[in-house]
């Protein structure tokens, strides 16, 4: 079995991104960067309507468009049911962005208005307009069951009741969703922002049916997709159209508007919980009646992880009688698809805030109560490591006992992921010059994939990690999975490690050097001769494993007279096996509690019920958080090399919206029930907004 | 957006003329960019007022200070001299957005700012303010919409300086045609409290040259609340200007931003603090005649606690 080595220099370490200096000097190429002979722009035209049957669209006058090289409908026919605000109904290609904007503006659509509906709320009226002509909005509730859930309650000592809800959350990548393609006689080239370049090759293959060899596919850097980025999208089936109409390459990058509408969301929930327990705080009995949107369905983009509404329960708890009923709602919006995490945030903000709550009925410590019933042995020990970093005991105090109109409170919360990988392949290339490449079909989202590949090859081979060229995003490559489920770091770290050692192995058999590595490197190289030395290499068992924790604490002041709610601090304790990057590590745990901050704080769609269409599709009024909402987050991890590596991407997010939950609960002695936590909120849970609804 | 042509003014009239019937004015360019790539607004000139002489000063004076149109807000934000005699304005000034913009971004540029409800904000809605016929807020999504309207549309007015430069008592100085005009700020938005497609008084061809703040021994303060901690509108401002001796306020002036079309403020409010002490019955009997004719909406009434504890705040740091 193989085994990663003990001296470890670069591996764990702090060492620099091995791409910083491309990214900050602009020499890095997104994909909305590359700029391929006679390119055009892209654009798609949209659905202004929430419903509507679409009988005919007239391109005629937008071909006309000075500098307009190509304009396709989206269908052969022009005819569709749109079932939502922002739906895609055909794209132009031409020579500026401004040549597609009066293009689009161009283009004739006679379309019969149809009934819509676009709030939960709304949607369960026996009355509502339906989304899907032959199927009622709620889908049919899944129940499951295991004990007995009414004897239980009964039997409990403390019972709690509370309805939780959490928003629809967008994406909202800082790269949008776009591709640049070229489509010629000899094949279809792609540069995509994407989480899986093979899963864009064959989806462009089957979109266009060509053959797989004929298409290649690039992604060498972008910005992030956090689980919206899987597949070829519409939009990568349009840009591929008009560069074949076009006869020339086209870039179709969406804008914030277009992102915030059709490429995927976090779906809401809606969760009645019932929670029991013995007088000691065992955890008895569970009960909970979920429902949520998904929009109008699951969508197509699912790997690595549910778009659905469904979340786990009892979350990370194990309660020996169960129930859970959980369905969904379907709304004329644009569809749900995997996002970070997927159903663990609202799953962990619905739970660990009933927690809190059979705290206050049990007069105990909620720390106290989840020690008392957490099952996962790590966790315990996160939790005990968390409390004395972040110094729980002197912190915490009974619920609203804080004194002043400015209110401090702590609260905790737990996640549990998988983070393994497996599958991927990679090949070592050393140089007679001493000069070494990797390469790998993976992707880095922002992540630090080059970094975690440029470690791992440098420890093995004894060289810096600067030494390594690493080659990543182009179908050309060995193949590795698409970047998410935190699958990457653990599916790809063993392959690089199994081909590094094999090349090295190799390197000494073939020139004779006894140990290659270090100083001997450029000696043994030298002796290669003329042709470098390529190896191949793939994942092996027992470098990486599965299965995580993580937990987060707390602090928050809330302003009692405005409901303003500020994160003071956030000490995170996650385990993630070897830590292979700590650098990057502790930058996606920041990015996790950031972005956990926005959930908790800021973000949601807003629709608006009379005219279906969305009214925040911007950074203005879809407000996510800022580097001034960021508190001090104090990152703890719980080296376990002995386990092998194990991604961390998504466990970071997932606790920080239900201890900041907790935080202002503990902060007030009320509770906000309802994400985000807006001033709003705060005061009406205050009771001192008196008129709203 | 649409076509447009580019021209710089070099003398108020000649800007005037510049303009026509269907262009802009152009200084910081922020919201116009905006609202032409939104096709809301289709000028077709943007006449660069920049240049114009005089319009980039502050000048400070004896009996009046005069701040020129062209001004930005990060120089309002880090002006030592306004600091220290109207605090309320750099306050207001360093509220606004972000660094990047406050750097671009002028005096007469925010007071002039279109509205930034949703709705109207929203290219496939045609709302009361863009000359439709209903005010789609009124009884929709209203979070952030007006406490106070004197017309069917709920949209507020949300420029920071205006609150800060209504409590100074400040006067906009103002091309119309051949003509300099003066108004007061609130002649400056009360079009906009009557008149649903206004976002202030101006009229067509109507430039900003500077505004006057009569000098004066009154304290001033702005504070305002927003959702995040920075880079995000207010949801309530408040701004206050007042003389404060032996613990007793004169001369109060209390205006409130982002719940009505026009800078908020209450006549029976200002006349009730003159000569009180400046104590938590004073402020909240303050807040309760600023907020006698309040009426919320289905999801506003929340401003109505903020505003309450904006008043006390902004009137308590008069005192310090």
């Amino acid at each position: 079995m193989p085994a990663w080595p003990e001296n470890r220099v670069h591996i764990g370490s702090h060492a620099k991104r091995v791409d910083a200096p491309a990214k900050v000097t602009g020499a890095a190429k997104y994909t909305s960067d590359v700029q391929p002979e006679g390119w055009l722009y892209g654009m798609i035209l949209r659905s202004k309507w929430a419903k509507a049957k679409i009988t005919r669209i007239n391109l005629d006058q937008a071909r006309k468009i000075r500098g307009v090289k190509a304009a396709i409908l989206r269908d052969d026919t022009g005819e569709r049911t749109v079932r939502y605000y922002g739906e895609e109904l055909a794209a132009v290609a031409g020579v500026s962005k401004q040549a597609c904007l009066d293009a689009l503006r161009a283009i004739e659509v006679e379309a019969t208005e149809l009934p819509f509906v676009v709030n939960v709320e709304d949607a369960l009226e026996e009355s509502a307009a339906r989304v899907w002509e032959d199927a009622p909005n709620a889908s049919k509730p899944r129940v499951r069951e295991q004990g007995e859930v009414d004897k239980a309650f009964s039997d409990c000592a403390a019972v709690v009741e509370g309805f939780f809800s959490t928003p629809v959350q967008i994406h909202h990548p800082l790269e949008t969703h776009g591709n640049t393609i070229s489509w010629t006689e000899e094949g279809v080239t792609c540069w995509a922002s994407t989480q899986g370049i093979s899963s864009v090759r064959e989806g462009l293959a089957g979109h266009l049916q060509l053959p797989q060899s004929k298409v290649r596919v690039f992604s060498e850097f972008m910005g992030s997709g956090f689980g919206s980025k899987f597949g070829l999208g519409v939009e990568g089936g349009l840009a591929a159209r008009l560069s074949k109409e076009a006869q020339a390459p086209v870039k179709l990058m969406l804008t914030r508007f277009d992102e915030s509408l059709a490429v995927g969301n976090r779906p809401s929930t809606c969760q009645k919980i019932k929670l029991g327990a013995s007088a000691d705080g065992k955890l008895l009995a569970f009960e909970l009646e979920n429902y949520g949107t998904a929009g109008i369905g699951g969508g197509g983009a699912t790997e690595g992880g549910s778009g659905g509404v469904e979340i786990p329960a009892p979350y990370i708890y194990r309660v020996p009688n169960t129930r859970a009923k959980q369905f969904s709602i379907a709304v004329d919006a644009g569809p749900a698809c995997a996002f970070r995490a997927p159903s663990h945030p609202p799953a962990s903000f619905g739970m660990e805030s009933i927690m809190d709550e059979l705290a206050v009925k049990l007069d105990m410590d909620p720390l106290e109560l989840r020690l008392k019933n957490d099952p996962f042995e790590i966790r315990q020990k996160e939790y005990r490591l968390g409390a004395e970093r972040f110094g729980w005991k002197e912190k915490y105090r009974k619920p609203g006992s804080s004194p002043g109109p400015i209110k401090t409170g702590v609260g905790c919360a737990a996640a549990q992921w998988w983070g393994g990988g497996r599958g991927t392949q990679a090949e070592a290339q050393v140089n007679p010059d001493g000069s070494v490449e990797v390469r790998c079909g993976t992707q880095d989202l922002g992540t630090g994939t080059k970094t975690v590949i440029a470690v791992v090859a440098a420890d093995i081979f004894g060289l810096n990690p600067e030494q390594i060229h690493v080659r990543i995003g182009d179908t050309q490559f060995p193949p590795s999975g698409a970047s998410g489920g935190s699958t990457t770091a653990a599916s790809v770290s063993p392959a690089i490690y199994d081909a590094c050692t094999k090349a090295l192995q190799e390197l000494q058999k073939q020139t004779g050097v006894a140990d290659a590595r270090g100083e001997n490197w450029k000696v043994a190289c030298r002796k290669l001769g003329v042709n470098p030395l390529v190896v191949h290499g793939q994942w092996q068992e027992g470098l990486s494993s599965s299965g995580v924790g993580g937990v987060q604490f707390a602090e928050v002041a809330v302003d009692t007279d405005t409901g303003f709610v500020k994160v003071k601090k956030i000490t995170l304790v996650q385990d993630g096996g070897l830590i292979v990057s700590k650098l990057t590590a502790e930058s996606q745990a920041s990015s996790g509690v950031i972005m956990g901050i926005g959930y908790a704080l800021y973000e949601e769609r807003v629709m608006d019920r009379q005219t279906g269409v969305m009214l925040n599709p911007n950074f203005e009024t879809y407000k996510l958080a800022g580097l001034s909402d960021a508190p001090e987050i104090e990152i703890v991890f719980l080296d376990m090399p002995e386990r092998g590596v194990i991604g961390i991407g998504e466990p970071v997010t997932i606790p920080t919206a239900a201890a900041i939950a907790n935080a202002v609960a503990n902060a007030l002695g009320v509770r906000v029930s309802r994400l985000p936590i807006t001033p709003q909120r705060v005061l009406a849970a205050l009771g001192k907004d008196k008129l709203s609804s | 957006m649409k076509p447009f042509q580019y021209a710089t003014a070099t003398s108020p009239a000649g800007a005037r003329q510049l303009m026509g019937d269907n262009g802009t004015y152009l200084a910081g360019g922020n919201d116009l960019l905006a609202l032409m790539k939104e096709y809301i607004l289709n000028p077709k000139i943007l006449v660069n007022i920049k240049s114009l002489p005089g319009l980039n000063k502050i000048q400070p004076g004896g009996k009046v200070w005069m701040i020129g149109a062209a001004v930005t807000v990060a120089e309002l934000e880090d002006h030592p001299g306004l600091k220290k005699t109207f605090p309320a304005l750099p306050q207001a000034a360093a509220e606004i957005a972000s660094t990047q913009i406050r750097n671009v971004a002028t005096v007469g540029g925010n007071l002039s700012q279109h509205s930034r409800c949703w709705y109207f904000r929203q290219r496939d809605v045609l709302c009361l303010k863009k000359g439709g016929d209903t005010c789609y807020a009124r009884h929709g999504e209203n979070k952030y919409h007006s406490l106070f309207a004197g017309n069917t549309c709920i949209s507020p007015v949300v420029s920071n300086l205006s609150v800060a430069l209504t409590a100074l008592d400040a006067t906009a100085v103002v091309q119309r045609g051949d003509k300099q005009i003066r108004m007061t700020m609130p002649e400056l938005y009360a079009k906009a409290w009557d008149n649903p497609t206004a976002h202030n008084s101006l009229e067509p061809g109507d430039l900003i040259l500077r505004v006057e703040i009569p000098a004066q021994d009154r304290r001033s303060a702005y504070v305002q609340m927003s959702e995040k901690s920075a880079f995000d509108w207010a949801l309530v401002s408040c701004a206050a200007a007042g003389k404060v001796q032996g613990g007793r306020i004169s001369q109060a002036k209390v205006v409130l931003g982002a719940v009505s079309p026009v800078p908020y403020q209450s006549k029976a409010a200002n006349d009730f603090l003159e000569g009180k002490a400046l104590d938590t019955d004073t402020t909240a009997k303050a807040a309760d005649l600023v907020l006698e004719k309040a009426h919320a909406h289905t999801q506003n009434g929340y401003k109505i606690p903020i505003v309450r504890a904006l008043i006390h705040r902004t009137l308590m740091q008069l005192k310090a």
